[in-house]
């Protein structure tokens, strides 16, 4: 393993627990047990986290919309072998602004990434797809949910990472504002 | 399609407020720009770390090194979604380390100032990252998907950091000991024209912009943002009794605009080039925490490698 280039995970956060995981974006670590931890330390450090998965960029199959229309519509066969696994699927939906990416679907049994796809883009029809994510259960490392509350609750009490804990609104010239900040430092 | 199609079709998308995403066809151009930009970004984020980070250890209370410390945690945070956006156009995250580490890759130059007292710490939560949010605002709206969503992500967590060093500036104008009131207006003194070199050489001198424009990743000119933070800032520093920096500062009534004095651009592409106060230091702070990092790295790839052969 070369100095600085491990390899990348992408990483997908759980909000609450009905909450689809979504994927806020990648991190490099060794493994996938380090990597859980490093997306914790990125993409954890405010509250609102139930599950975190991680799973090896490479592992992952991406088709856009536009590239899939490039093929025709239709995801081209491909001749790896069949070995029937769990794929989880992920799908972005809105063109909307947003800090996250593609969401969590669902889950289906597939002889390989590409069969799984092309099940995905049939069965779930419900919303445009601008980009589908295929995600072998077998590649994703998952933060434990007994471990959920040790891990992600700290957070919630760091209040000061908020914004809306500081008072910015500027006392009017004529007068003294009385104290409108919640922190009463002397320093 | 020809490659004349694909860049119609590509710019139609664009127009129709659709994301391109990693797989989509791009210019070689669009990819090149986004990279430059986006790691320089990414540096910027990591570099900045360092002139807050000294005073970590020497802030005043316990308080305001907690909110220190979360704050340029942050900064690392941020440094790291932008890194990943760089690497979903192809670039290797070895690549711009070793571009930041061997002088090679640029960052915000406003990071290359010391920063001398406490009131720096809060004045830079003001003002560079109130120069900050105006811009990353502007570029969560950028055509390309990655780049756009760490800006959205970024800016919601920069609020916390501008508003922190606003209220603090506030309170050592407003109620603060008298050489409260004094460092804070000698930390605006320092900081203000750096922070206006922030948005950018102006819009004549500035050679990215035009592809920037029309394949929608800038989407408001260096100018017209900074007149913005201008006329917000002015007011606001009125309203405390700091006084803007600025002998030639001046209210056009036609306009409701304030027009500053000359920026020295002398001084923002000397800076720039690696020649101002704390370039030098900056980098080696970067370098050593690199080197000082290796027994950490060599330790994790050990323990990955040995979990590997357990495993089989």
């Amino acid at each position: 393993m070369s100095d600085t280039q491990w390899p990348r995970f992408e990483v997908f956060k759980q909000d609450t627990l009905d909450k689809p995981h979504q994927a806020v974006g990648s991190v490099h670590a060794p493994d996938g047990e380090t990597a859980l931890l490093m997306a914790r330390n990125v993409f954890v450090r405010r509250p609102k986290c139930h599950s975190l998965w991680v799973a090896p960029a490479e592992a992952i199959l991406s088709m856009t919309h536009e590239e899939l229309a490039a093929q025709g519509g239709a995801v081209e066969e491909d001749s790896a072998e069949f070995f029937p696994a769990l794929y989880h699927i992920f799908r972005k939906t809105s063109q909307r602004r947003a800090m996250t990416f593609v969401e969590h679907v669902g889950a289906l049994t597939a002889g390989n990434p590409r069969q799984a796809l092309s099940q995905a883009i049939a069965r779930f029809t419900d919303a445009p797809a601008w980009v589908w994510w295929v995600v072998p259960e077998a590649a994703v490392t998952r933060s434990q949910d007994e471990d959920a509350a040790s891990w992600f609750d700290p957070a919630d009490d760091k209040t000061y990472r908020h914004q809306s804990a500081y008072g910015t609104v500027l006392p009017r010239p004529d007068r003294r504002q009385a104290d409108s900040s919640p922190n009463t430092t002397s320093g | 399609m020809t490659e004349d199609e694909k860049l119609v079709e590509f710019e139609a998308r664009i127009a129709r407020g659709e994301k391109i995403e990693p797989g989509d066809w791009m210019p070689d151009e669009y990819r090149r720009q986004l990279i430059r930009m986006i790691s320089q970004h990414a540096h910027s984020e990591v570099v900045g770390m360092l002139p807050e980070g000294q005073w970590i250890s020497a802030a005043p209370s316990l308080h305001r090194k907690l909110v220190l410390i979360a704050k340029v945690q942050d900064e690392a945070g941020h440094g790291q979604y932008l890194y990943h956006a760089a690497e979903s156009l192809g670039a290797t995250r070895e690549e711009l380390i070793d571009a930041l580490l061997s002088g090679k890759a640029k960052y915000s130059s406003v990071f290359n100032y010391p920063t001398l007292t406490w009131a720096d710490v809060a004045m830079i939560g003001w003002l560079v990252d109130g120069a900050a949010i105006k811009n990353q605002t502007m570029l969560a709206h950028a055509s390309y998907g990655p780049y756009s969503r760490a800006m959205v992500r970024i800016c919601a967590e920069e609020t916390f950091h501008h508003k922190q060093g606003k209220e603090m500036i506030v309170y050592y104008a407003t109620r603060g000991a008298p050489a409260q009131r004094a460092m804070a207006q000698d930390a605006l003194n320092r900081w203000w024209w750096p922070s206006l070199m922030m948005f950018g050489p102006h819009d004549s001198d500035s050679s990215n912009s035009g592809v920037l424009t029309r394949w929608g990743i800038k989407t408001k000119s260096n100018d017209a943002l900074r007149q913005e933070f201008v006329d917000e800032m002015v007011e606001e520093f009125s309203q405390i009794n700091l006084q803007t920096p600025d002998p030639a500062l001046r209210f056009e009534a036609e306009t409701g605009h304030w027009r500053t004095g000359p920026i020295n651009w002398d001084e923002f592409w000397q800076v720039l080039k690696g020649n101002g106060p704390c370039n030098a230091e900056r980098l080696a702070a970067r370098r050593q925490a690199h080197a000082d990092g290796l027994w950490v790295r060599e330790a994790l790839a050990a323990s990955a490698a040995k979990k590997a052969a357990v495993v089989g």
